[in-house]
């Protein structure tokens, strides 16, 4: 108890030294604190964010692969010849069925791209002609989209577009139901139950003829396009009042190809809840029965890397702040402690002249600087929760606004990892968060605790070492 | 044939500076007996205060021993013997600064584990005794004068209860009046309590106080006529 008694005497009897040891442990102990709020507030975001958006991953064929597996020529499962790459390079529906059934996969879509020609009765939405002498004849047909889940296309999980009539498409669709945009209804005169004729959007090789067949497709939903007309000339598979949305079956019938209950399919995209439940679902499509080296799966996290890159950074500062702040605040203290020790020898020689043990000498040094380091903790959890929202804010400022910059000089350029571009339109468009939520939580303290007590007792018991080699006698008599 | 209080055996005890080696003492051998009061006179330089470290624990000889009741005080443990058997009272760097002349007392009381007493009683009586004021109890040691802060020193030491009593120039701030008044002190712990009291003074009105006087000459101990 002797030694806890002298710590006292001896803080509250040198009450500028001590305020200075505080000090200085208050401003290790917020830097660290902060650094340590402003990781968790990152990873809690990053984990929201996580949960938010997901991470898609894309399959699709890779020709190349399919090329070197000698598998380009062979026939499908049916005996029928699968065309210049042959039907190993088919994406079947069934199978991406299957994999959708994966417990990792949060939401799942695919696609067929196809077009379609007007016919005398379902007419392109043009409000502005195409100029005299233009030869558009290429481009005046409608751009149709086969879809799984109308639910799942960006644009309408993102509120650009919206239902106005009737329902969307779903898994369950049959397969001459169709979604158009609500101006193309009002041009054509369509309602929902009402009935669209199509042609095949494909024009004919050289010396064929085109397929003039109709096809007729039932309007079950009406969608109004968030964008507007421009008031000039834009080709009209372009224009989005021209966009129909079908079934992937639908679709195909429009390439021209026979519809079937597995249907081919150019892409497909799950969401996952996490990037790195990828393996998994690599797992589960070859357990689903999917060539992987055919039908690569890749994953887009661009979405949430967006989200969380200028946080994460921020967080990685505050990580290389707390380890410069321990040491440099380990070494400063550890130089004080040290000047201390100098600046008392007499007192410790006195104590040492009375048969005091120099463990305890040590014991007292450690009660002192660490009263101290208590202090400043818990003066440091009433402050750095502030500090490090303020500075936290600002750090993520100015990183959200370097990324919002790299993005702008970004776009437009082709993502090599999503060569279609099919990944990143079934992403919503991601903002970085700007926003940080700073929590102080028992953890916090318990860590900056733990931090501040290890950098008090480091900083004692290194220049301590010197306080054991002591002899009393060269501290206390002149050596005659 | 009695075993002494403390006996010095042989001792000797050299520097080494760099190339330089310093013999500061040369078999110097004495026995000490209790109830009786020691001065160690000699002129500076000659090695009193090494021989009053050597003594009192706070360094080893390079050759020799000091045995306290026959037994060598390194196997004792110089920390221990410090701590149970011997108090020494220093020229300077005497009080512990941050603390008041009581504080002080009863600090020593405690690492010394001093039993039975009550400690802060006990600490008056003996700042009363060498003429401490109530007042200049409870204020820090530097506010004292240097000649208060010297009695507080001693009082800590008395306190200590100890066997044989160090003191190195222990009046040498004090006045004349107050100065006598320690050796008083100092000449009944002797003969009163029958404790050992080793002095190293340059003063001859406390040589003159002690039961024997010792010459500490070119390295060796010699009893003075």
């Amino acid at each position: 108890m002797n030694l806890f008694k002298r710590a006292w005497w001896r803080l509250t009897g040198h009450p500028g030294k001590t305020l200075m040891l505080v000090g200085l442990f208050f401003v290790i102990c917020t830097l660290v604190l902060s650094g340590f709020l402003i990781r968790s507030a990152a990873a809690r975001a990053a984990d929201g964010a996580k949960k938010s958006v997901g991470a898609v991953a894309t399959m699709q064929l890779d020709v190349n692969a399919l090329i070197n597996s000698g598998k380009n020529n062979g026939t499908g499962p049916e005996g029928q010849r699968g065309g210049t790459i042959g039907s190993h390079g088919d994406l079947r529906r069934s199978l991406v069925n299957r994999i959708c059934a994966s417990s990792v996969v949060r939401r799942c879509n695919y696609t067929t791209d196809s077009g379609a020609f007007p016919t005398g009765s379902t007419k392109l939405y043009q409000p502005v002609p195409a100029p005299r002498g233009q030869d558009s004849r290429g481009t005046d047909l409608f751009k149709v989209d086969g879809i799984r889940d109308l639910k799942a296309v960006a644009a309408f999980r993102n509120g650009d577009a919206t239902l106005v009539a009737g329902h969307g498409i779903g898994p369950h669709s049959k397969r001459d139901e169709i979604v158009i945009e609500e101006r193309l209804a009002k041009r054509n005169g369509l309602k929902v139950g009402d009935t669209a004729k199509l042609k095949v959007g494909e024009l004919p090789a050289p010396g064929q003829q085109a397929d003039d067949r109709e096809h007729a497709f039932k309007v079950v939903g009406i969608y109004r396009s968030g964008t507007a007309d421009t008031g000039s000339y834009v080709p009209a598979m372009v224009d989005p009042a021209n966009q129909i949305y079908a079934t992937p079956d639908g679709a195909s019938t429009l390439l021209g190809k026979g519809a079937g209950a597995d249907g081919v399919l150019k892409q497909a995209t799950f969401t996952l809840d996490d990037p790195k439940d990828l393996d998994r679902l690599k797992k589960d499509a070859e357990a689903a029965g999917a060539d992987l080296e055919i039908f690569p799966l890749s994953i887009n996290d661009k979405q949430y890397q967006t989200l969380v890159g200028p946080i994460t950074k921020t967080a990685d500062f505050a990580t290389v702040t707390v380890w410069l702040v321990a040491v440099a605040g380990t070494v400063i203290l550890a130089l004080i402690v040290a000047s201390n020790l100098r600046e008392r020898r007499g007192e410790l020689g006195i104590l040492l002249s009375l048969g005091e043990k120099k463990p305890k000498l040590l014991g007292q040094h450690l009660v002192e600087v660490v009263a101290c380091a208590v202090l400043a903790i818990g003066l440091a959890g009433v402050c750095s929760q502030f500090l490090s929202q303020a500075v936290g804010d600002r750090l993520l400022a100015s990183e959200v606004s370097t990324a919002n910059q790299a993005a702008a000089n970004e776009a437009g350029r082709r993502d090599p990892s999503d060569p279609t571009g099919m990944a990143k339109k079934d992403q919503l468009e991601a903002k970085p968060i700007d926003a940080m939520d700073v929590r102080l939580g028992s953890a916090d303290i318990a860590k900056v605790g733990i931090t501040g007590l290890g950098i008090a007792a480091l900083a004692t018991c290194i220049p301590g070492a010197r306080v054991l080699r002591l002899n009393p006698r060269d501290i206390l008599t002149k050596g005659d | 044939m009695t075993t002494p209080l403390l006996a010095l055996t042989d001792l000797t005890r050299t520097y080494s500076g760099g190339n330089r080696r310093r013999t500061v003492l040369k078999s110097v051998s004495y026995a000490f007996e209790s109830g009786r009061m020691y001065a160690i006179v000699g002129p500076s330089g000659s090695g009193k205060t090494t021989l009053l470290s050597l003594a009192s624990g706070l360094d080893s000889p390079t050759t020799g021993s000091v045995r306290f009741h026959g037994r060598d005080i390194a196997e004792l443990g110089l920390g221990t013997y410090r701590n149970r058997h011997a108090a020494t009272v220093f020229q300077s760097l005497n009080l512990l600064t941050y603390m008041n002349a009581v504080q002080n007392v009863t600090s020593a009381m405690e690492i010394t584990g001093v039993r039975g007493v009550r400690r802060r009683e006990r600490a008056h009586e003996l700042l009363d005794l060498l003429g401490i004021e109530p007042a200049d109890r409870t204020r820090r040691t530097l506010q004292l004068s240097g000649g208060q802060q010297q009695r507080v020193a001693i009082a800590r030491a008395l306190a200590c209860e100890v066997d044989i009593l160090f003191a190195d120039e222990p009046t040498g701030s004090l006045d004349h009046e107050t100065a006598a008044g320690i050796i008083e002190v100092f000449r009944k712990l002797a003969h009163d309590d029958g404790k050992c009291v080793i002095v190293v003074t340059h003063s001859k009105e406390v040589a003159n106080a002690c039961d024997e006087v010792l010459h500490l000459k070119r390295g060796k101990l010699v009893p003075q006529d």
